[in-house]
């Protein structure tokens, strides 16, 4: 069967154990029900991850899923997900990654590539017209993701997009990111996941045309959305980027300072947008096909050499006010380093700020490491990216060392799943505390923008209650939504009416008579297929929680009232959050729930993963035992089935 | 005055409405309103509950009671306040609150002698007491103060607290307005000092932050700062509540921080 228009209907999965690929038929029912990007990516990642598997095994696979706007004019559409279980937590980590990458590895024919399998020797993927082959990356192994790029589109040509692994990925650090063009699938370890692989980068180029249902419509659509994007809703993107968060959340002692001891820092002015962007030669950079361009890159003062750092919030926050750092050069210098050695600028902040904490307690020896010290944070970055010295343990994330470094240091851990908490004080915003809790990937803020409702005034962001869940729900609803079709979430303020919306871009695209019910409908469907996915990888109702530091220990904000988040009171928001999800007590769907979302069998659904799964285990058992490859491998790329071919790969 | 004072502006907001927004900045729990039968009130916020005197032209006691009796189960205590009094402090609020700590059933601002039973903060357990007064027709609240354990706080005990010593010097929290030329006199005060903060791209290029200007209103300090408190705008009083409410309103001291309402990212 044809795909509908804005999708191949097909994944390509490489397996670089076997040296083979093959072509996945992705049936129309799938991609109605799951769009693309993470939602897509959590059901590919449902059938394809064989359960219980370790994240950095070799027949633990990652996945970079497309989406049906990709491709498109729509500004912000050029995005890609990549989905894998997460090093850091053992749990679903779908991260999104921006630009020319998306629209090329759209562009091979594939609405996901799926890589299985490991190399013997470091190696890159490459997808052209050719078709699928593995090189050699001894040449590459050990440079920065950005340098590695650079080097790969100087080899194969400029039409290819690279996305790689630095450093850190190479050496299994378990926050280490994967980076495309500047801008990094960050958070939850992806860069260990093809470290563990032994691949550098995975190469692709532009080959295929994929057609939209109405190209008339979504040209006007297009240049609507575009002309509403230069609006007052993206103007802080535009004009200071997202660091113009710091000073102002300073204000609302919603700042983590020193590990989350306190939510205010004294020297915020010091790291401000608004005060440092005037000193620095600062230039804008957007993604591909965005009319916003959020991305700010500051020089940074440091050494001899002329050096810059892409600065936005969560960076400046992780770097500096969590670990008590001010100096400006320093926090940018922190920035550039964790880029340069492919590291999650969150995780390693809150890792290293940490460990800070674990010193001033004496729990940890290694003196050096004082909150405040810029030379420290600086030989803690690198000793993370070599794993050398305290980096050992740091390098398996705040979870892992405190379970390491046990005395009670868990409670002050800054993490939920192992994934370390962005800059977001949850005693000081309610809503935005229950959705870090039940995050399906951890203490995240781009699956739950919950803050969004905290920040608004809706509601007291410092007593959570019904209303706050309500809002996290909404938020996470939203943000199902956005990173499955996938746009921008820095584009959110510009839709009025924003179901109705998306579905009209969608249906141009697709040419589905598709509406706003129907994807508040997916929304929920992909929010509870993340829980469904991590409750096989053994996440429990336990896992729903705060580090206990939140629950005891009391802030003062400004007005000089209390920021409390007793046990009792996020207990009832949780359970709240499951009455309304339509979970039961264990924070799992009724059936009930999955009848009305369409994640049973009876819809059909469930055939389909079936479908899939038996037969990736059929190809894993009949597959001969890998040999070291040579400099360069041509992989057994299969040619690709016409649609009407089917689906079985052709026998051998 | 023609008008009655409920409904009487200052800065930009009739007395009433500010009053009931300054009492909800400064208690953790609902505010009532009490009116006399079919009085037409302004436009109050929508969680302000209102509910009506039981017998009309009763004094304060019989406002009082029907106050507390609208309170929900479980408060221990409530700030009663005239309509009248536009100078009036939160920090004041919560001045005479502490005064009614354990054992001290009513605490009640007095100054220059004088006492403001309208300026106190009475226990709720003191409200079959205050039925008993009203169905012997004692109406006088000097009589209930008698009755009950009664904390008088005078000049020196609300001006030990630091923020009322601040903010409101002269304790002009009690300040209420029976005649015209009391009323004329508030009006021409100027609005409240206070101290604006615009974070982020709403500040404008070379602006400096933080600025002192005058506002009554949240609405008046985003005027005084060049913004309109649009969807885009939103502000944090004093780095607590957010709000987007131009009526929020101000007083002496209050640090108003504008920011992007798409905060975060
Ligand atoms: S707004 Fe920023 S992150 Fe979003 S697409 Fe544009 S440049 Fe990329």
């Amino acid at each position: 069967m044809a795909a509908p228009p804005g999708y191949f209907g097909r994944a390509l999965a490489v397996d670089l154990s076997e040296g083979e690929s093959e072509p996945l038929h992705l049936p129309e029912t799938m991609l109605r029900h799951f769009l693309g990007g993470c939602g897509l990516g959590t059901e590919l990642l449902r059938q394809q991850a064989p359960a219980g598997v370790d994240p950095l095994a070799p027949e633990a696979p990652l996945a970079f899923v497309f989406s049906p706007l990709v491709g498109t004019p729509l500004t912000t559409s050029a995005k890609f997900a990549v989905v894998a279980k997460s090093p850091l937590s053992s749990l679903l980590n779908d991260a999104l990654c921006s630009s020319h990458f998306a629209i090329a590895g759209k562009l091979t024919g594939n609405d996901a590539i799926i890589i299985r399998g490991s190399c013997q020797r470091p190696s890159i993927v490459v997808i052209d017209p050719d078709g699928v082959r593995i090189e050699s990356a001894e040449q590459l192994w050990g440079l920065p993701a950005t340098q590695a790029e650079q080097r790969l589109r100087a080899r194969l040509g400029k039409s290819y997009r690279v996305c790689a692994i630095g450093p850190a990925g190479e050496r299994l650090v378990r926050y280490a990111t994967l980076s495309h063009d500047g801008r990094h699938a960050g958070r939850g370890g992806h860069g260990a996941v093809l470290g563990a692989k032994n691949l550098k980068a995975i190469a692709v180029a532009a080959h295929k045309k994929v057609a939209t249902a109405d190209p008339t419509a979504v040209l006007a659509s297009a240049h609507e959305l575009r002309q509403r994007s230069f609006g007052p809703a993206t103007e802080k993107y535009r004009e200071l980027g997202t660091l113009a968060n710091l000073l102002a959340f300073n204000a609302i002692s919603t700042l983590p300072t020193r590990n989350f001891q306190s939510a205010t820092f004294d020297e915020a002015r010091r790291l401000a947008a608004e005060e440092i962007s005037e000193l620095r030669a600062v230039t804008r950079n957007s993604c591909a096909s965005c009319s916003i361009g959020c991305e700010h890159i500051y020089a940074v003062h440091s050494g001899e050499s002329a050096q810059t750092a892409r600065v936005e919030y969560e960076n400046v926050f992780a770097l500096g006010p969590l670990c008590g750092v001010s100096e400006a050069d320093a926090v940018l210098e922190a920035s550039r380093r964790c880029d340069d050695l492919g590291l999650d600028t969150i995780s390693t902040g809150g890792t290293v700020a940490f460990a800070m904490e674990c010193v001033e307690r004496g729990l940890l020896a290694e003196g050096w490491l004082r909150f405040g010290d810029r030379d420290a944070l600086l030989r803690a970055i690198d000793e993370i990216g070599s794993r050398t010295g305290l980096g050992e343990l740091l390098a398996e994330g705040s979870r892992r060392a405190a379970i390491e470094i046990g005395q009670g240091s868990i409670a002050f851990a800054p993490q939920v799943k192992g994934l370390e908490l962005p800059g977001y004080e949850p005693r000081a915003l309610q809503a935005m505390a229950l959705g870090l809790a039940v995050n399906p990937r951890g203490a995240d803020h781009n699956r739950s923008g919950a803050y969004e409702a905290d920040l608004s005034g809706e509601h007291d962001r410092l007593v959570g209650g019904r209303e706050h869940v309500r809002a996290a729900i909404r938020t996470e609803d939203r943000a199902a939504v956005m990173d499955s079709l996938i746009l921008c979430k820095f584009l959110r303020g510009v839709f009025a009416d924003p179901y109705a919306e998306w579905a009209g871009l969608l249906g141009h695209v697709t040419g589905w008579d598709v509406d706003a019910d129907e994807l508040e409908q997916t929304a929920r469907r992909i929010v509870l297929a993340k829980r469904l996915y991590n409750e096989r990888e053994g996440w429990t109702r336990a896992d729903d929680w705060l580090p206990e530091r939140f629950l005891s220990d009391e802030l003062e904000v400004a007005s000089g009232r209390a920021a409390s988040l007793p046990e009792g009171r996020l207990r009832a928001m949780i359970d709240e959050y499951y009455a309304l999800r339509g979970l039961d007590e264990r924070g799992l769907p009724s059936p009930g729930t999955l009848t009305a979302v369409g994640l049973d069998t009876a819809s059909g659904f469930g055939e389909g993963i079936r479908v899939a799964h038996d037969r990736a285990a059929r190809l894993d058992n009949e597959a001969p035992r890998p040999e070291p490859h040579p400099e360069t491998v041509g992989i057994r790329s299969q040619r690709w089935p016409s649609p009407s071919q089917g689906k079985r790969k052709p026998s051998r | 005055m023609g008008t009655p004072k409920a409904s009487l502006a200052w800065h930009g907001l009739p007395l009433l409405g500010r009053i009931a927004r300054l009492l909800a900045r400064s208690v953790s729990g609902p505010v009532v309103v009490v009116r006399a039968l079919d009085q037409a009130l302004p436009a109050l916020p929508r969680d302000v509950a209102v509910v009506e005197d039981a017998r009309e032209d009763r004094g304060p006691l019989e406002g009082i009671a029907a106050g507390l009796r609208a309170l929900p189960a479980g408060t221990r205590l409530a700030y009663v306040s005239s309509t009248d009094v536009p100078f009036l402090h939160p920090a004041f609020v919560r001045r005479v609150i502490a005064g009614a700590a354990p054992g001290i059933d009513v605490a009640v601002a007095r100054t220059n002698g004088r006492t403001h039973p309208l300026a106190a903060a009475y226990c709720t357990s003191v409200l079959p007491t205050i039925e008993e007064q009203l169905a012997a027709d004692l109406l006088r609240p000097a009589a209930l103060f008698e009755r009950v354990a009664t904390r008088f706080l005078d000049e020196d005990d609300l001006l030990a607290d630091p923020e009322v010593g601040l903010h409101d010097p002269r304790l002009d929290s009690v300040r209420n307005l029976n005649r015209a030329s009391e009323y004329a006199s508030a009006v021409a005060e100027p609005s409240p000092p206070v101290t604006v903060e615009v974070f982020g791209a709403l500040r404008a290029a070379g602006a400096s932050s933080p600025v002192a200007v005058r506002a009554a209103t949240l609405g008046a300090a985003a005027a005084a700062s060049g913004l309109a408190l649009d969807e885009h705008v939103v502000a944090a009083l004093n780095g607590d509540q957010i709000s987007r409410d131009p009526a929020v309103p101000l007083v002496a001291g209050d640090r108003v921080s504008f920011m992007s309402a798409d905060a975060g990212g």
